[in-house]
């Protein structure tokens, strides 16, 4: 495709998608980015705050949620992870499974321990990872990334407020070890 | 940290379900008491079951066909929420249920696992039995031979446990693959002491060890716990 075509392609894009459409989904806090569209006769720069891209909360449970468009990516912290041991086995829960916030949903098995898994919000079940139901390692290596559990549409989306940001988290963690 | 009390319960001789039930009773109630501030209440539960063959979460590696095998040998079968994979329990082996909140002692499931088979090692060391070891197989092992399996759930508030082999029928071990390891084999205290050992003769020595262990003082209790 041609400089100037993938050009317009993109502004297409842009324009019908957003900002999150060119760029790489990411999971970490605000970014700024600046996009330049249509080189030769128009440069304006847009500089968008990322907060198109989702946000980890966090619960006492030592579980995170994302949310983007009201779904929720669901998984386990790294403490949680690191707390478990090997993981060998993902009980996930089904999906059109519905939960209330905190509800169990599910399990994760190592060092021959089975540990609850609970929702974070309340929702109904939209996704499942199978990579983890095949691969259940992944939730140890790339416990925020790749290791995600389950997705799920929330009921009631004025629960995200009520968790921990990072910070918030991070204080938590500190004072648990004392 | 400040040593735990620990309630020590004899059940005596009871089947695997009814226990089941009692542990989770319990279980809330130990939830509830955290939750509330008060004193958790940790519980362990000594107990000998009938005959029974029971299978961890991932019980789908044991088909209908596999449950009916096994319940022709008389004895019960049951699918459990606990770690690990299919097991045997049956008089002659000591089976502790500890249910205790694990933030109490220190937290992570990893640390409670390898504290459950320190016990056993010391217990093992107690009476005598020389060349136990732990695994990453989990469990106490003698060579190529289980003595004692673990398998545990929860994270918060801890139910199931273990199951050490005081002078229990092998044979029963002979009609399943014990926890998934085929190559591995199954033994017990009698057998590796060469003379017939009760679970009476070790209770004392494991509860020793635990309370050692865990750093907490047991406190034997005679009534069960009531729902209310």
């Amino acid at each position: 495709m041609s400089g100037s075509a993938a050009a317009i392609t993109n502004m297409a894009r842009l324009l019908l998608h957003g900002v999150g459409s060119l760029l790489p989904r990411l999971s970490a806090s605000h970014h700024l980015y600046t996009v330049t569209l249509l080189p030769h006769t128009l440069h304006r720069h847009f500089t968008y705050a990322a907060t198109l891209l989702a946000e980890r909360k966090y619960t006492e449970k030592h579980e995170w949620v994302a949310v983007e468009d009201n779904i929720g990516t669901i998984g386990i912290t790294n403490y949680a992870q690191e707390s478990l041991g090997d993981i060998v086995y993902a009980q996930l829960p089904e999906v059109d499974a519905e939960y209330e916030q905190m509800e169990e949903c599910g399990a994760l098995e190592s060092v021959k321990a089975a540990s609850e898994l609970y929702s974070p919000v309340s929702g109904k079940v939209t996704a499942v990872n199978t990579a983890v139901e095949d691969q259940p390692s992944l939730i140890n290596q790339s416990c925020y990334d790749e290791g995600w559990l389950f997705k799920l549409e929330l009921t009631v989306p004025a629960e995200i407020d009520e968790l921990m940001d990072e910070d918030a988290y991070k204080k938590f963690l500190k004072e648990s070890e004392q | 940290m400040a040593s735990s009390i620990v309630y020590v319960q004899k059940l005596g001789r009871m089947r695997y379900l009814p226990t089941w039930e009692y542990q989770k009773i319990i279980a809330e109630r130990v939830q509830k008491n955290v939750k509330c501030g008060k004193d958790p209440q940790h519980t362990l539960l000594l107990v000998e079951h009938q005959p029974v063959y029971t299978t961890g979460i991932r019980e789908y590696e044991y088909s209908a066909e596999v449950e009916t095998r096994l319940k022709a040998t008389g004895a019960d079968f049951h699918r459990t929420n606990r770690g690990g994979l299919i097991t045997f329990h049956g008089p002659g082996q000591l089976i502790a249920y500890p249910i205790v909140h694990l933030k109490s002692f220190t937290s992570g499931i990893k640390w409670y696992v390898c504290a459950l088979e320190q016990t056993i090692m010391h217990t093992l060391e107690s009476l005598g039995v020389v060349g136990a070891h732990r695994s990453p197989h989990t469990g106490v092992w003698v060579g190529e031979n289980k003595l004692c399996a673990i398998g545990i759930q929860g994270r918060h508030v801890t139910t199931h446990g273990l199951a050490l082999n005081c002078n229990v029928d092998l044979q029963w071990y002979d009609h399943i693959v014990p926890c998934g390891l085929v190559d591995k084999g199954t033994t017990s205290i009698s057998k590796e002491l060469s003379r017939d050992v009760t679970v009476d003769e070790v209770e004392p020595y494991f509860l020793k060890s635990f309370s050692e262990i865990f750093q907490c003082q047991l406190i034997m209790i005679d009534k069960k716990i009531d729902e209310g």
